[in-house]
């Protein structure tokens, strides 16, 4: 910790950030001494935003005061963001990370890690997969490594747990659900919009979800930090290790990346999942893995070289 | 008339507290300060307090929603809702400032941030009214509210509770109708000695004697299927003081049947934010 910073970081700065449609709501942390390097930070879906928004916010903090410059930013439609969330698009949101993206690069300079929670975490991936494709999505800002936090493993999957939030709500009102996940997603189809636990779901963000292919498909180019919450009887290793105890799709997802050569550090930790209790939670081993994993990071770098 | 919205940092002691202000064109001069409640932040649960305040701000209302410390992205240790009187203290002092020709505030909560509201209230001048949704009257984390929060959302999160209800729904039903019963039995049996002069719980007694204090217009809205209003509900009825506070003329109840504990649809959310906008324009 020889480059610790010798003065506590500044109080974080939000603001609006101007994008087409309306505006995003921003909250940059900036980094304490001599900034180390630029971090986005893309929050999950729905409910699930809320519920880890101290997460969130303890982590941007304990990284900011490492040294780096956090930006937090509200997609279009999501929590102080313009618009409703049925007016969120996935492309809207990739759109939303270049903005961010390219503020950082404005205002930090440094190499940019996304950082991406459940959801957010398979929208940070595919926004960094057109860095492959820099002649059709240009990439202004390279990505130059990525932490993952419990990602979701695919899209179609995810969707059918949303659809499924209506159904317990039909339960509870009537004593029965009417179809099934399959009848709503037909309704979507038909190009109607649902509306599930409150949040409006348009059905052009509901078929790029389904679209979406699996995670073993989407290997990044970049080093990568993979957080997964395991239950506290796994007793698995809290840095870096094997993650026997890791859930069956992660593994598979861990397997295909490193046949295709991805720098995987996979961090299975016990805890609750934090994005998902109904009361707030904070993990104190998973933000100091956190920090560990990009203090840990850097030193590889330099040793690259 | 279209509002604007501008974020707003303060500080509460020594740490820094977030909120987001929405501005009207032309600001009238009273004030809505959003509190949030339970373990939200202040986008509310399915963004209900963006949109109050953007429906609120476009009918002339400035309106200020945050995080109080420990809570979303504001600095601090956690607290209770039973103490962050400082906290609201520092947000109106924020609001006034940062809103000129602002004379008063309502105060706006739903949940625990609604009690904090009925202790608060009395102890500070700039607060002309409060709007108090759902309160929430149960001292101790009994085994109702452990029923409802954790191991009735711990089922849905279970893909045996998903297998089985699509093997047969209705036996599924069936036992979630039961088991909501015992529920709410254990509620009314709970409430009723709280209620009684035997064990009086410290805050709802606070909760009562702070909206005793207070002179400003009322206004509470109740969800018809949450038993958190059944339980605030129960109480008051079982005592006499409450009873007078609720059948003064300076209180105004309204309640929605079918609405769950965070009105959690937009036809729910939208009833909601109209009483409100409607109450605000009515005084």
């Amino acid at each position: 910790m020889s480059s610790a910073p010798v003065r506590p970081a500044a109080q974080a700065e939000p603001f609006f950030l101007d994008g087409a449609p309306g505006r995003r709501f921003c909250l940059f942390h900036p980094p304490a001494g001599t900034c180390r390097g630029a971090l986005l930070y893309v929050h999950p879906f729905a409910e699930e935003m809320n519920r880890s928004r101290r997460m969130a916010a303890l982590q941007a903090r304990a990284l900011a005061q490492q040294g780096y410059g956090v930006l937090q930013i509200d997609l279009y439609g999501c929590g102080d963001s313009s618009g409703d969330f049925g007016d969120a698009r996935w492309d809207i949101w990739k759109d939303d990370l270049a903005r961010g993206a390219a503020w950082l690069a404005a205002h930090c300079g440094q190499p940019l890690t996304l950082w991406g929670l459940r959801l957010g975490a398979l929208l940070a991936l595919d926004y960094a997969r057109a860095a492959a494709h820099p002649v059709a999505h240009p990439i202004a800002h390279p990505i130059t490594s990525m932490l993952l936090w419990q990602p979701v493993t695919k899209g179609t999957s995810y969707l059918t747990q949303f659809l499924r939030l209506r159904l317990a709500g039909e339960l509870l009102d009537s004593g029965a659900a009417q179809g099934g996940t399959d009848a709503l997603r037909q309704a979507l189809r038909a190009g109607e919009t649902v509306e599930i636990a409150g949040y409006d779901l348009a059905p052009q963000l509901a078929a790029a979800l389904d679209g979406l292919p699996a995670l073993e498909a989407m290997a990044p180019s970049c080093p990568v930090h993979w957080f997964e919450a395991v239950s506290a009887a796994g007793g698995a290793s809290a840095t870096g290790g094997a993650g026997g105890a890791l859930p069956a799709g992660a593994a598979r997802v861990a397997a295909a990346w490193r046949e295709r050569g991805v720098d995987l550090h996979l961090h299975a930790l016990p805890g609750a999942p934090f994005w998902a209790t109904p009361e707030t939670t904070v993990n104190a081993d998973w933000l100091a893995a956190t920090c560990a994993a990009m203090e840990r990071r850097e030193t590889e770098q330099h040793d690259g070289v | 008339m279209a509002s604007d919205d501008r974020a707003l940092a303060f500080d509460c002691g020594t740490d820094r507290l977030y909120g987001i202000l929405s501005l009207p064109q032309q600001a009238c001069a009273r004030g809505v300060l959003v509190v949030v409640g339970g373990p939200q932040y202040r986008a509310g649960s399915h963004r209900q307090f963006t949109l109050l305040a953007r429906h609120l701000a476009d009918d002339g209302a400035a309106v200020l929603r945050f995080d109080y410390r420990g809570m979303g992205d504001s600095e601090g240790e956690a607290r209770d809702f039973e103490a962050v009187a400082d906290d609201l203290r520092a947000a109106i002092d924020a609001f006034m400032n940062a809103v000129p020709g602002l004379r008063e505030v309502v105060l706006w909560g739903l949940c625990d941030a609604a009690s904090a509201i009925a202790m608060y209230a009395a102890t500070d001048a700039r607060v002309a009214g409060v709007v108090l949704l759902n309160p929430w009257v149960r001292s101790d984390d009994g085994m109702a509210r452990a029923t409802l929060k954790h191991y009735y959302r711990a089922r849905l999160l279970d893909p045996a509770f998903w297998r089985k209800l699509l093997r047969g729904r209705f036996d599924v039903a069936a036992s979630l109708r039961s088991m909501l019963g015992l529920a709410r039995t254990a509620l009314r049996g709970r409430a009723r000695p709280a209620a009684g002069a035997a064990a009086p719980a410290a805050f709802p007694e606070r909760m009562r004697s702070g909206m005793q204090s207070f002179r400003g217009p009322v206004l509470l809205i109740f969800s018809g299927a949450d038993l958190v209003a059944r339980e605030f509900c129960d109480l008051a009825g079982a005592d006499p003081a409450w009873q007078r506070l609720l059948a003064a003329s300076h209180v105004t109840r309204r309640q929605l049947d079918q609405a769950d504990h965070t009105f959690s649809r937009r036809a729910w959310r939208d009833q909601v934010a109209d009483w409100t906008g409607t109450w605000l324009r009515s005084w």
